[in-house]
């Protein structure tokens, strides 16, 4: 069904546009968090006296951050584990990529028709944080223990809302496969499980990408950078970039799986951006109206959620599975 | 939940305008110094034809930013802007009205030396008949004379006078040095205690 | 407005509070100068302290040259009557100067003891805590007034070494300290001033904690020394950046003390607006670095934007937003227009609205409040021993403000302006934040109250001050956002236009010392958030300075070419 040469050659250009996407996402969280706090945040258009200095636009803004840095000097500490502490970054990294060839854009299925695609994808997701969480405990900073302490807390609640909901809906379309499902029908019953599935999963987005209130992990007024604070350079670098290709990664795959069939065709790709900005507009609307939780009540508050939710998603997936 | 719905709200009221100012761009050149109130207190001000360097500023100036010193027959007041505080205490102390509070306040300079970072105004110094060293400067001995016969005593005012103009012109030193020769009229300072 | 106190104020002090005193003298606003022997301090501490609850404001000492040390503890006594505050008195030699501690009858004289031990070397016996606060622990102990390590040497005495755990935070055996002691600071993103709060963790629990500070000392108190009377006022504002009305005023308040002071009434309002101008926008920057450090970034945007309008207005008053510098020694130096006034008080009426609306919201939030209630409790009783001042002595429900207790020179008769002391029962940072955004609105009153007159009004608002007279002394006294601000001043025994001495006693001084007691037992988590509640002011506490040259090539300074820096950089 799929043409290699095609394949191969989306493959390619995936990763490029994921990177361009996701900068694209990182940016509007930048400026509409900048807006809801009555800031102008990083400029769209440029001050026209400005743009011979600056470019018109400074849409790639949270690029420049990232490649500034990879200018800048890199510090490897005395005391940290030096492989682990250099390898994980790009550990994670490569992951994080590997798993965004596994989730459909429009016009390009890229490997989500292998089977078990999704268990790959997921997979590959929380082997990148795993390694974002390896490389601060080598690093031997008490702030990098306590925020990846936090980070491993975190991960676990969050990793269970975000398991559920993906594999409530592989239960209802019967399928492990990210395209079969992202090319499913719709039903009212599928409408019913993608509403419910939806917000769980967006739930468990908030703790993966560590959106206020839950970005306890880098909590800068309690554990100055969190698992970061020994990282400088190239490696901040990477574990920046590691986060724009998750962030890309995560707004794909939730399309993919309860909005079918935008993921599927060119024809959608105007409204699969839209889906991605409210998407987009929704986290950012949550990290600007909430102080962080401590750990304790994020925890607490997962569960209550969490668990509720999800066992109402796979009753759900089941009635559907069993009766439809 | 509610109440995050209500902040939204409060947030969303004013979301189409950022209170950040456009300072220092130039797009938008009426509202370029909007942020800056009538009466702001910026760098001082000195009009050099009024001034005459009668270091009343030097005495009260609270940051220690100004500084006078003379040099070959020029007297040079300055106010070093880095350690300006806008206090305004030589606006007030200035008894000719020489120093006006500006609204300015860019006086950011990258350099220490940049003239830019000071105020100020050169005078000339009279010099001693007798012995040529410059004392005081000409403004000052001026203005001296006059604000004398404005509040003089007019009993006196004529004795004192011809006795200023005898001495016109001479440093401190000279006058305690030569004083008999000039033959001045003691007794006026007899007559003004007796006042 | 003239400044009087009661003529039968020494009397007074003699017949009710304490007989056994060698000398009474009255100061001016009834403020009484009782002298004692040094061996009594104790005494009159138990006495003063347990049997009248009366507040220590602040124990220091004052270098009489040849006659010795004047030991001083300044006790606040305004709940027994109108403005009253005994000093304490008691003179010790030289050589070998000694005073018994009261820091173990009361715990709050602790910090202002290390700092009379480390500033002029008078040694308090049986000092529960015999560590340095401002000084290094390191630093040869105890230091000798005067004398200046040679070279670049710092030896540590023999006695240090013996006892080295002695010097370090918390007391607890080294290797212990190196494994579980967390260092928030000497610059942390939490609270981004210099000092160090060690905690000891075990998980997220804090089970231990300790606080050092003296990053940043400035010598402030001398350099006014060196100034006189009218360009001090400008280094007192300086003090602190955001609370520079209320040290203006305290220190104005002071000098005014020394000699027969006489206010216009104008200036006496105008000096209200601006203190409560500056109490809303430090009130405001509290909640705003609040919920910056539970992570709420728009919160602090937001309570930000609002203190713009507040820093807008103080700016078309007095020309400039941080350091007002119209603070004159008999009224202040700048009139506000009516038309001006008319327009503020608009603008402050919105405000008060917005703020009123704004910050409901923020106290009613569901996560803020799980952040903040519980967090940093702190009982009326532990506040009262440890010095509690301000606003977080009021969210323990102890009723001290010195705007109605002790009021400054300005208008806080309840008679002409209409406010109320806010307390709160919570005992905890939220009850903190409460007492703050309730005392804001109420500030907004008092600033609408004065703006109102000064719209209707005109007069002068300045009268020439008299001479001070030699060898005066006087206690001025200011509630700074933060709490209780309190200067002394001795005037000089030759020259009229300079102080002998000056001592300043920030709030901050007080509220810091009480963190490492409600740091205990919190989470790990809460600790920038208790910390913060206090609204602590490093540069109050320590004011001190570290002087950087731009010479890149010479990066250390031996003794000498540092004070040579610092000479030049002071011109002195």
């Amino acid at each position: 069904m799929l043409d290699p040469v095609y394949t191969v050659l989306s493959l390619i250009i995936i990763v490029p546009l994921a990177l361009f996407l996701g900068v694209i996402y990182s940016f509007l969280i930048r400026k509409l968090s900048a807006r809801f706090q009555w800031r102008v945040g990083p400029m769209f258009r440029m001050y026209s006296d400005l743009k011979p200095l600056l470019g018109t636009t400074r849409l790639l803004q949270p690029l420049y951050d990232i490649l500034k840095l990879y200018g800048k000097e890199t510090i490897v500490p005395d005391v940290s584990r030096r492989r682990l502490f250099v390898y994980s970054p790009y550990l994670s990294l490569i992951f994080a990529v590997t798993a965004i060839l596994f989730i459909p854009f429009p016009g390009m299925p890229l490997l989500s028709g292998v089977p078990y695609s999704l268990i790959i994808a997921s997979y590959l997701l929380i082997a990148s944080t795993l390694f974002s969480i390896l490389g601060p405990v080598a690093s031997g900073s008490p702030w990098a223990a306590i925020g990846a302490r936090r980070e491993v807390e975190l991960f676990l609640v969050s990793e269970l809302g975000f398991v559920l909901s993906i594999f409530a809906v592989a239960i209802a379309r019967q399928s492990l496969v990210i395209w079969d499902i992202a090319n499913g029908g719709q039903s009212i019953y599928l409408a019913l499980l993608t509403v419910a599935a939806g917000v769980l999963m967006l739930v468990a987005m908030l703790g993966k990408l560590h959106i206020k209130p839950f970005d306890m992990p880098e909590a800068e007024a309690e554990i100055v950078a969190g698992p970061y604070t020994e990282y400088s350079g190239k490696l901040l670098g990477t574990y920046y970039l590691t986060k724009v290709f998750i962030l890309y990664g995560l707004v794909a795959l939730f399309i993919s799986l309860f909005l079918p069939p935008l993921a599927t065709s060119v024809l959608w790709l105007p409204l699969y951006l839209l889906a991605a900005l409210v998407l987009v507009f929704l986290l950012t609307a949550v990290q600007v109206l909430n102080p962080r939780y401590r750990i304790k009540n994020a925890i607490n508050w997962y569960l209550k959620v969490v668990i509720p939710l999800g066992i109402l998603n796979l009753i759900i997936a089941l009635a559907i599975w069993l009766v439809v | 939940m509610s109440t995050e719905i209500k902040i939204l709200k409060q947030v969303l009221s004013k979301y189409s305008k950022p209170m950040t100012l456009t300072y220092p761009s130039t797009v938008a050149p009426d509202r370029r110094y909007s942020q800056i109130p009538e009466g702001l207190r910026g760098i001082p001000e000195r009009d050099n034809d009024k001034c005459i360097g009668c270091r009343a500023c030097y005495f009260v100036c609270s940051g220690r930013a100004t500084s006078i010193y003379d040099k070959d027959a020029k007297r040079t007041v300055e106010i070093f802007l880095f350690r300006c505080t806008f206090c305004a205490h030589c606006q007030e102390a200035c008894p000719e009205e020489a120093i006006k509070m500006t609204n300015k306040f860019e006086i950011a300079v990258p350099d220490r030396e940049d003239p830019a970072a000071r105020v100020l105004t050169d005078l000339e110094l009279l010099k001693c008949k007798n012995c040529g060293t410059p004392f005081v400067t000409k403004k000052l001995a001026d203005r001296t004379y006059e604000r004398l016969m404005e509040k003089i005593d007019p009993i006196v005012k004529e004795t004192v006078s011809t006795d200023y103009k005898k001495l016109d012109g001479y440093c401190p030193d000279c006058k305690r040095a030569y004083g008999v020769d000039f033959d001045t009229h003691t007794k006026k300072y007899v007559w003004l205690e007796g006042i | 407005m003239k400044f009087e106190g009661a003529p039968d104020i020494a009397e007074y002090v003699k017949k009710e509070i304490y007989p056994d005193g060698l000398e009474y003298v009255p100061l001016r606003e009834n403020r009484v100068a009782v002298r004692v022997a040094p061996e009594d301090l104790t005494k009159v501490a138990e006495l003063f302290v347990k049997k009248y609850e009366a507040r220590l404001i602040h124990a220091t000492a004052v270098d009489l040259e040849f006659k010795g040390f004047e030991v001083l503890h300044i006790y606040d006594f305004s709940k027994k009557r109108d403005r009253l505050v005994v000093v304490v008195k008691a003179l010790v030699e030289k050589d070998n100067p000694e005073i018994p501690s009261i820091a173990n009858i009361t715990w709050q004289a602790a910090w202002a003891e290390k700092e009379m031990k480390e500033l002029l070397g008078i040694n308090p016996l049986g000092t529960p805590d015999p560590r340095h606060q401002f000084l290094p622990y390191e630093w040869p102990n105890p230091v000798e007034s005067g004398s200046i390590p040679e070279g670049n040497k710092f030896e540590t005495p023999a006695s240090a070494t013996q006892t080295k755990e002695m010097y370090l935070p918390l007391r607890m055996p080294i290797e212990e300290a190196y494994q579980s002691l967390i260092p928030i600071g000497p610059y942390h993103p939490g609270v981004i001033e210099g000092q160090i709060v060690y905690v000891k963790v075990e998980g997220e629990q804090v089970v231990a904690a300790d606080i050092k500070t003296g990053f940043h000392h400035r010598g402030i108190m001398k350099l006014i020394e060196q100034r006189g009377y009218n360009k001090g006022a400008f280094i007192a504002e300086r003090v602190c950046g955001i609370c520079s009305a209320a040290h203006g005023l305290a220190y104005i308040t002071c000098t005014e003390n020394l000699y027969e002071a006489e206010v216009p009434d104008r200036a006496l309002y105008i000096r209200t607006l601006l203190v409560e101008l500056n109490r809303i926008h430090s009130h405001l920057l509290w909640i705003g670095v609040v919920a910056d450090v539970i992570g709420w970034k728009t919160g602090f945007m937001l309570t930000w934007g609002l203190r713009e309008r507040v820093m807008d207005i103080i700016e078309a008053i007095t020309g400039n937003r941080v350091n007002y510098g119209i603070w004159r020694m008999g009224g202040v130096s700048r009139d506000v227009s009516q038309e001006l006034a008319e327009k503020a008080k608009r603008t402050v009426d919105n405000l008060k609205e917005e703020c009123a609306k704004l910050l409901a919201l923020v106290a009613e939030h569901p996560v803020v409040k799980s952040r903040l209630i519980g967090v940093g409790p702190l009982t009326k009783a532990q506040a009262f021993d440890g010095g509690a001042v301000g606003p977080v002595a009021r969210a323990s429900n102890w009723k001290i403000d010195v705007r109605a207790d002790n009021p400054p020179h300005a208008i806080y008769d309840p008679k002409i302006v209409s406010w109320e002391v806010i307390t709160d029962d919570h005992c905890d940072t939220y009850g903190r934040t409460l007492v703050r955004v309730k005392e804001l609105l109420v500030s907004c009153g008092i600033v609408s109250q004065c703006l109102e007159y000064l719209a209707k009004t005109t007069g002068e608002i300045r009268i020439k001050p008299k001479s001070v007279p030699a060898g005066a002394e006087a206690v001025g006294l200011n509630e700074a956002p933060r709490g209780e601000l309190a200067y002394y001043i001795r005037a000089s025994d030759t020259d009229a236009n300079l102080p002998h001495s000056i001592r300043i006693r920030t709030p901050s001084y007080r509220n810091n010392a009480i963190i490492p007691l409600m740091l205990v037992g919190s989470n790990l988590a809460d600790v920038p958030v208790v910390m913060g509640s206090t609204d602590q002011c490093l540069a109050c506490t320590d004011r001190v300075e570290v002087i950087n040259e731009k010479d890149g090539t010479r990066k250390s300074l031996t003794w000498d070419q540092l004070i040579n820096l610092s000479r030049r950089a002071s011109r002195c």
